[in-house]
C-alpha cells in the first residue's frame, strides 16, 4: 500500500544482520524500561511496519530542541531518520529549500494521510499571526493543516508542551502550547528546555514499534521518563537528607558536592530523567556541574520565583485547608507518637545499668 | 548490678533503638542482598546467616516497643514477645556467624547500615549474659591488666629493650610534647616485635618526634568487639587521658583494623566530647610521610604480591588509596585481588571473632573465601595491614596447607627504607 518499504526490508538492504536488528530491538525496549518478553513482539512489528512518516514543525523556538536530538546516541539520529522514520519535511535538517521544502511537507502530507506523525518545537504566537510565518503561513495556520491529517502529535520542548520562555510574563506574542490549540488528536509533551534527546528518540521509537503514544502522566508526559523528580534520583540526596547544603557556589559545602536546594535547586518538584540518564552520553548533568535544577521540564519554570531562590512552599498553587488540618493532625499523631518512643528510650536509659566486667556473666543457679 | 540477666538485655536494646535503627527497620525491603554479601552466607550456604536475620532480635524489640503495628500485634497476640531462648539461639549468628566487617551495608540497595546494626545488638547481648566466654575473658583481661591478651607493661619494656638493642636507636616511653603517641596491639608485642622496630626506623628517618605511653600502649578495644560501650569507653578513655597528658598532636593507630575504629570513629561519641588531638592510622600517617618527601625507600620486593585490605580500614576508615602508594615505592609485582578496596572480603577473624575459640571451625570453612582469592592470582606473597588480619590468615593457611609468607605493611616499608647514602 504505502510507497515506503518496511523497516525490516530496508535494513536488510543497507546489509544489516538479523543479530543486529534484534539487538537493535533490545536497546528500544530498554530504554523504554519494557520487559524483555516485548523484543519479539518489536521485532515482529518492527520487521512488517513501514518507515514512519514524519513532519517536524519549528515555531517560536531557539532550534536548542532540534541541536538536543542530535546529540541522542541511543537510538542515534541517523539510526532514527535512516532506519525507523522518514523524516520527511524540517527546517534545519532538509536538503530542500522554498518551494521545494513547502512540496515536500505537502506530499508527505498526502501521500501518508491519517498516518503521519507530527513533531512539533516552539510555542504559536496568537497575538498577532505575523510575529511568525512560515512560507507565508502562519505558525497557528500551519500547525491546524499539518495536524488535520496526522495519526499524533509530538510536543517537543517545553515551548511546544507548555509555552515556555516565549509564554513568560508579559507574553508579548501571545504564546501558547500546541495542546491548547490541538484537542482531537493524541498528543504527547516531551518538555525540557531542551529535552533529553534520548527521550525525544525513545518516544519515536515506541510510537513506531506499537503505533500509538506511551503512557501518558496528567501532563501528557511519558511516565518511563518522567515518574520520578530529580530530586528522587539525585546522587546529592543524601546530603539533603542529612540536613547538608551549599549556602554559597563557592563555600566548603559546595565543595563537598553538598545538596544545591538552598541555592535555589528545582529538583524536588521537577519531574525529569536527567538524573538517571544524564546528558551527552550519560557523562554529567546540571547538579553534578555544580548548579541547581531549574526545572525546566515544569509548566511556567521561568515564572516560577528566582532561580536561586530556595523552594519553602510547593511553586504552584496553595494547600487546602482540609489538607492543612490533615497534615496538621499527621503531624500532632506523629509528634505524639515519636515523643511517647523518646520517653521510652530515655526511660530505657536511665534503667542502663553500667556495664562491667564482673556483669558479663550470669549468676550460676 | 554484679550479674547479667535476660531484663538487663531486654532494656539494653530497647536503649539502643535510635533514630537510624528504627529508619533503617523501616526501609528494610527484604531483598537479602546482604546475604550474598556475607561470607558466612557465601562459604556454608546457610540462610540464617543472612545479616538482615542476624538482627531479628533487635528487629523485635523495635516492632514491639515503638511502632504502632508492632504495639497491636503484641497486644491481639499475633506476636510473641522476644525471649531469652531466642537471644542464647542467637548468640551463634551474632558473634560466630559475624566479623563486623561490614561488607553488607555496602551493598544494600536503601542504605542501611547492617554492621551498625549487629554492633548494637551485641550490646543486649551482653547485658543478657550472651556474649562468647573467649570475648568475656579478654575484656576482663583488657580491664584488669590493661591488654586483651593479658600483656603487661614489663613484657612491653622487654620488648623495647630487645629493639633498642637491636636498632641502636632510642624507643622514647612517656614524653611529653612530642608529634605522635604510637599504640600498639598485643598481637604486635607479642608476635610481631617488628612492628616497632619498623617505627622506630621510620621515624628516625622521617625525623618526627613520637612516644609511647606506658599508661595506654595497647590499641585493642575490646569492648568494641564484644560490644560493651561501657568497657570500651573505660579503654577509650585511658587512650585519651594518656594521649592529653602527654599532649601530643597525633595519636598513631596500628595496624589493626578494629583498634582504629574504637579509637577513631567510637571514641569521641564514647567519651561524648570531640578528642583534643588527631587520630590517624599508620597507614595514613606514613602515606603523609611519603607526600611530605620523608619517606625514602631504595630497592624492589620482585615477589609477585598482594594487597589485603582489612575491612575497617578501607569500609569504615576510607583508607584505600595509602597502601597502594607506598606499595608502589617498593614493590615491583603488586597485582590487585578480585573485590579489593572497600568490597574485599574479611580475612574471616574480625570483631572478635578470632577470640571465640567455638568458632574456629566455622572460621576455618569462611576462610575459603579469601584462599580462592588467592589463589585466583597465584601470589607468592601477601602483604597486609592489620595484625589480626595477619594471624586469622596464617591460621587459615595452615589448615589449608597454603605455604604464603604474610607481613605488614609497615615492617616491609622499613626494610627497604634508604640508608642515609643512599638518599642522598
Amino acid at each position: 500500500m504505502s510507497k515506503y518499504p518496511t523497516i525490516g526490508e530496508s535494513l536488510r538492504h543497507q546489509g544489516i544482520s538479523r543479530r543486529d536488528f534484534l539487538k537493535f530491538c533490545t536497546a528500544v525496549a530498554s530504554i523504554l524500561a519494557l520487559p524483555a518478553a516485548m523484543i519479539p513482539k518489536i521485532a515482529e512489528a518492527l520487521e512488517s511496519t513501514p518507515r514512519q512518516s514524519a513532519i517536524w514543525l519549528s515555531f517560536q523556538e531557539c532550534t536548542g530542541c532540534t541541536e538536543s536530538l542530535t546529540r541522542s546516541h541511543a537510538p542515534t539520529l541517523e539510526g532514527l531518520i535512516f532506519d525507523l522514520i522518514s523524516l520527511d519535511y524540517h527546517h534545519t535538517l532538509q536538503a530542500a529549500a522554498g518551494t521545494a521544502a513547502e512540496s515536500a511537507r505537502e506530499a508527505a502530507m498526502q501521500g501518508n494521510k491519517g498516518n503521519y506523525l507530527v513533531i512539533v518545537d516552539g510555542s504559536i504566537p496568537l497575538g498577532n499571526p505575523g510575529y511568525s510565518t512560515i512560507a507565508g503561513i502562519s505558525n497557528v495556520d500551519m500547525l491546524k493543516e499539518v495536524v488535520a491529517g496526522a495519526k499524533a502529535v509530538v510536543a517537543v520542548g517545553t515551548c511546544a508542551a507548555y509555552g515556555g520562555i516565549p509564554h513568560a510574563a508579559p507574553n508579548p506574542t501571545g504564546a501558547v502550547s500546541v495542546d491548547s490549540l490541538i484537542t482531537d488528536k493524541p498528543i504527547i509533551n516531551i518538555p525540557g528546555c531542551p529535552p533529553i534527546p534520548l527521550v525525544i528518540a525513545g518516544v519515536v521509537a515506541h510510537f513506531v514499534t506499537f503505533g500509538q503514544l506511551p503512557n501518558l502522566d496528567s501532563l501528557k508526559r511519558p511516565h518511563s521518563f518522567f515518574g520520578q523528580t530529580i530530586h528522587d534520583r539525585c546522587y546529592r540526596r543524601p546530603f539533603y537528607d542529612k540536613g547538608l547544603f551549599a549556602e554559597t557556589f563557592d563555600d566548603e559545602g559546595a565543595k563537598q558536592g553538598w545538596c544545591l536546594y538552598k541555592l535555589g535547586c528545582k529538583g524536588p518538584v521537577t519531574y525529569n530523567a536527567c538524573a538517571t540518564t544524564k546528558w551527552n552520553d550519560g557523562v554529567s548533568f546540571p547538579i553534578e556541574s555544580g548548579h541547581g535544577c531549574l526545572g525546566c521540564s515544569e509548566p511556567n519554570f521561568w515564572d516560577a520565583g528566582g532561580f536561586y531562590k530556595p523552594l519553602s512552599v510547593p511553586i504552584n498553587g496553595v494547600i487546602k485547608a482540609t489538607t492543612g488540618y490533615a497534615l496538621a493532625a499527621g503531624a500532632a499523631v506523629g509528634a505524639a507518637s515519636g515523643a511517647l518512643n523518646r520517653l521510652k528510650r530515655s526511660q530505657a536509659r536511665q534503667n542502663h545499668e553500667t556495664v562491667t566486667i564482673t556483669d558479663l556473666e550470669r549468676n550460676q543457679k | 548490678m554484679s550479674a547479667a540477666t535476660f531484663e538487663r538485655g531486654y532494656n539494653a536494646l530497647k536503649e539502643q533503638i535510635d533514630a537510624p535503627i528504627a529508619s533503617f527497620f523501616s526501609s528494610c525491603v527484604r531483598c537479602g542482598i546482604c546475604a550474598e554479601a556475607c561470607l558466612f552466607f557465601t562459604e556454608t550456604g546457610d540462610p540464617k546467616y543472612t545479616p538482615i536475620y542476624k538482627l531479628e532480635p533487635l528487629r523485635k524489640v523495635w516492632e514491639q516497643e515503638y511502632t504502632l503495628l508492632g504495639k497491636f500485634k503484641a497486644l491481639f497476640g499475633l506476636a510473641q514477645k522476644l525471649t531469652d531462648a531466642e537471644l542464647a539461639e542467637w548468640k551463634e549468628l551474632i558473634y560466630n556467624g559475624c566479623t563486623l566487617c561490614g561488607r553488607c551495608s555496602m551493598v544494600c540497595p536503601v542504605g542501611n547500615d547492617l554492621v551498625y546494626m549487629i554492633r548494637r545488638a551485641r550490646e543486649g547481648m551482653v547485658a543478657a549474659g550472651h556474649a562468647p566466654e573467649g570475648l568475656i575473658n579478654a575484656s576482663k583481661r583488657a580491664v584488669t591488666t590493661g591488654s586483651p591478651m593479658g600483656i603487661k607493661l614489663p613484657a612491653l619494656q622487654a620488648q623495647i629493650k630487645h629493639v633498642e638493642k637491636d636498632t641502636g636507636l632510642k624507643i622514647p616511653v612517656d614524653e611529653v610534647g612530642v608529634e605522635y603517641m604510637v599504640l600498639l596491639s598485643s598481637m604486635e608485642i607479642i608476635n610481631f616485635p617488628e612492628y616497632l622496630e619498623a617505627i622506630a626506623k621510620i621515624m628516625q628517618q622521617a625525623g618526627k618526634t613520637w612516644t609511647i605511653a606506658s599508661a595506654a600502649f595497647e590499641a585493642t578495644n575490646s569492648g568494641i568487639q564484644i560490644g560493651a560501650a561501657d568497657i570500651a569507653r573505660e579503654l577509650v578513655s585511658r587512650v585519651v587521658t594518656a594521649a592529653e597528658k602527654l599532649q601530643v598532636k597525633t595519636v598513631i593507630s596500628p595496624e589493626c583494623g578494629h583498634a582504629y575504629t574504637a579509637i577513631r570513629w567510637e571514641g569521641p561519641n564514647l567519651i561524648g566530647r570531640p578528642f583534643t588531638f588527631k587520630v590517624q592510622h599508620i597507614l595514613e600517617v606514613l602515606d603523609e610521610f611519603r607526600q611530605q618527601g620523608k619517606l625514602k625507600t631504595s630497592g624492589f620486593d620482585s615477589n609477585r604480591l598482594t594487597f589485603h585490605d582489612p575491612c575497617q580500614l578501607v569500609r569504615r576508615g576510607g583508607v584505600v588509596e595509602q597502601p597502594r602508594h607506598l606499595l608502589k615505592m617498593i614493590a615491583s609485582n603488586f597485582v590487585e585481588m578480585s573485590d579489593h578496596g572497600k568490597m574485599n572480603w574479611c580475612c574471616g577473624g574480625g570483631g572478635g571473632h578470632s577470640a571465640i575459640e567455638e568458632a574456629h571451625e566455622l572460621r576455618t570453612q569462611v576462610f575459603q573465601r579469601k584462599k580462592t582469592q588467592l589463589e585466583e592470582l597465584k601470589v607468592e606473597k601477601l602483604v597486609t595491614a592489620c595484625a589480626n588480619c595477619r594471624i586469622v590468615m596464617e591460621e587459615g593457611f595452615e589448615a589449608y596447607e597454603m605455604p604464603m609468607p604474610i607481613v605488614g605493611l609497615t615492617e616491609m616499608l622499613a626494610k627497604h627504607l634508604a640508608t642515609s647514602n643512599e638518599s642522598n
